[in-house]
């Protein structure tokens, strides 16, 4: 068959603009297997706090020895938290399950902060706690910098408990600790064990001057000899 | 999406188009096996060997020219020195007497175009052809230009299938590549009748094109694309013999390749200037319709493309050292992740990865076409290293051209 030149023009468009339709359908078919697999997790953390809840509302008290044994969930969070952001960079974060995924995982941060004040409560030790608030409107040139410090210092420090909180998601439970703590709109906010909040950037060595609690965690590397 | 995002997207597109719209040519018309036919008539035929400080390769190149399979007494050979300074014109002399070859020798214009009118004026012959002095023809390259011509009498010009001769050094190879998918996407601009220059090495015309349309013109420095141009203005047909083979020797170091290429990109963009009627003018054909107006854009593109691949790696660069500056981090080496959660999948990753592998596709037909195999790593030098050398000349072209900086013909 001759083909005339406009049909051969016409041809490769179509060829091309389906080239580029599969590329989109792909690309979203996987990142919506990313949003399925950060649900997953987020389900099986959820499962993991409702068991260890019952379970203290059974006995009235925890096992100790036992949640020596299974330390709760800090791997699962930090994964988790790694595995959204990774998500949140794909899909942007104004993308509705996104935020849906952010609210979920806000949840089981701040259940989690509450169930580990109860069990250094009835089980003694000394867990390091840091709330951070942080704003992604455009609004907070140094959350950024703010969250590499703390990442680093959780990867430091494997008992460091650091919890991130988007400033601005729209979730009741988020929004009364907000309000609880008193933490002003200027993020980055820091809430370092319980105590005022801290706002402003802070380098490495500021934030360890404001956690002295930090020379008594165990480090995820041997300290040198100097 | 941003402005730059979607520029980049744009690009992809135009460039997918231009490949995807190659592909449909090539399929519908496949290039045709060499046969061992043999010519119905000889026209005489003239070879024109202009040289400028040639001294190292001209004997071979003329060497390989007596070697052609074609009858001696219709093939003529004559070697324009166009005022060496490197005894050029004592290295020809090798051939004073042989009956198939003269010598000339003329003061330097400044442009190989004189050196081209003057073996015009000087020499007879049915076709007229040039071969610069540092390339070698295949023994029956002269046979299948003919026998392009005799399938049909509407045809006026013939280009062969270019390659590299013999690449060693990682810069040689890679051009080896890039002049594998040049023998590609010369064939199938045959197909759509828009062959946008008559190089240099081996391209042959009947004589009365110069008749019709006058000799070669300076044309910044690239008489070759010139010519072509003009051709297409004038309704004369250009068409490509992929089975006639010609090696030609490359620029083996970057100032060289760089100096090359700021000559051919600026003479494409002044040309396509004085020629710019043609632009989207279908009285022209595809020549109007996609070869010049893609090769103006391709230009646009591939600078466009250079300065966001730039303008992101150092802004990414400065916020990095920014921040570990600031924020007191020790610097740690990205740990590579091999889970599929991690892997860049995006849209725009499968696109650079499908425009890749359509070039190494049609890389692969032009190695077909010109009965070449190059090493694998070649290929990897070809798609990782054009990238970031590429745009060097293509700025330096617009520059040059803007500031309407002279050079002299160079290679």
């Amino acid at each position: 068959m001759q083909w005339t030149e406009w049909q051969r023009y016409i041809l490769a468009f179509v060829i091309t603009a389906t080239i580029f339709g599969i590329a989109f359908f792909v690309a979203s078919r996987i990142d919506q297997g990313r949003v399925a697999d950060v649900r997953a997790i987020q389900d099986a953390i959820a499962i993991d706090l409702l068991s260890t809840e019952t379970q203290f509302e059974l006995l009235g008290n925890l096992d100790c020895e036992l949640l020596g044994e299974h330390p709760v969930l800090s791997e699962e969070l930090s994964s988790l938290a790694e595995r959204l952001s990774y998500t949140e960079n794909s899909l942007g974060d104004k993308n509705e399950q996104v935020i849906q995924l952010k609210k979920q995982y806000s949840l089981l941060q701040i259940k989690d902060y509450l169930l580990m004040q109860e069990i250094s409560k009835k089980c003694g030790g000394k867990p390091v706690f840091v709330l951070y608030f942080y704003s992604n409107e455009g609004d907070c040139d140094d959350c950024g910098r703010a969250g590499e410090v703390l990442t680093y210092l959780r990867q430091t420090y494997p008992d460091l408990r650091v919890y991130s909180f988007d400033y601005n998601l729209d979730l009741g439970a988020l929004q009364t600790l907000i309000a609880l703590r008193k933490v002003r709109n200027t993020p980055p906010a820091f809430i370092i064990n319980n105590k005022v909040p801290v706002y402003g950037f802070k380098n490495v060595e500021e934030m360890q001057a404001l956690i002295p609690e930090l020379r008594t965690l165990s480090t995820s590397t041997p300290e040198t000899e100097e | 999406m941003d402005i730059a995002a979607l520029g980049v997207y744009s690009c992809l597109f135009i460039g997918l188009y231009f490949e995807v719209f190659l592909l449909i040519s090539f399929l519908q018309n496949k290039p045709a096996k060499k046969t061992s036919d043999l010519p119905r008539y000889y026209p005489t035929v003239t070879i024109l060997v202009p040289c400028w400080n040639k001294a190292k390769t001209l004997s071979a190149t003329i060497h390989s020219l007596l070697e052609l399979q074609y009858p001696k007494k219709k093939l003529a050979i004559a070697i324009i020195d166009d005022g060496s300074t490197d005894g050029t014109f004592e290295a020809a002399q090798e051939f004073a007497n042989h009956p198939q070859v003269k010598i000339f020798t003329k003061k330097n214009e400044g442009s190989k175009y004189a050196a081209l009118n003057f073996g015009l004026e000087h020499t007879t012959g049915e076709l007229v052809g040039c071969l610069d002095a540092d390339s070698f023809v295949a023994k029956d390259a002269l046979l299948e230009v003919v026998k392009k011509f005799e399938s049909d009498p509407d045809i006026m010009a013939v280009t062969p299938a270019m390659r590299v001769e013999r690449p060693r050094n990682p810069l040689e190879l890679m051009q080896a590549v890039e002049y594998l998918f040049g023998v590609f996407y010369r064939k199938m601009f045959d197909n759509l009748k828009a062959i946008t220059v008559l190089p240099g090495p081996f391209s042959i015309y009947r004589r009365e094109v110069f008749a019709k349309i006058g000799g070669f013109r300076h044309a910044h420095h690239t008489e070759d694309m010139e010519m072509a141009f003009r051709m297409h203005k004038n309704g004369l047909l250009i068409a490509n013999a992929h089975t006639a083979l010609v090696s030609t020797k490359v620029p083996s170091n970057l100032g060289g390749l760089v100096r090359q290429r700021i000559r051919w990109s600026r003479g494409f963009l002044e040309n396509a200037r004085d020629y710019s009627f043609m632009f989207f003018n279908p009285r022209y054909g595809n020549i109007g319709i996609l070869a010049l107006p893609f090769g103006v854009l391709a230009f646009g593109m591939g600078l466009f493309t250079a300065a966001y691949m730039l303008y992101t790696t150092v802004s990414s660069l400065i916020v990095r050292g920014f921040n570990l500056w600031t924020t007191g981090v020790p610097l740690q080496l990205p740990t590579p992740s091999f889970e599929w959660f991690f892997m860049d999948t995006s849209m725009l990753t499968f696109l650079v990865f499908t425009v890749i592998g359509l070039v190494i596709y049609t890389t692969f037909l032009g190695s077909r076409i010109a009965e070449t195999k190059l090493p694998l790593h070649s290929l990897l030098l070809y798609t990782v290293g054009f990238g970031f050398i590429a745009p060097i000349w293509l700025a330096r072209a617009v520059w040059d051209s803007v500031l309407a900086r002279e050079t002299g013909w160079l290679t």
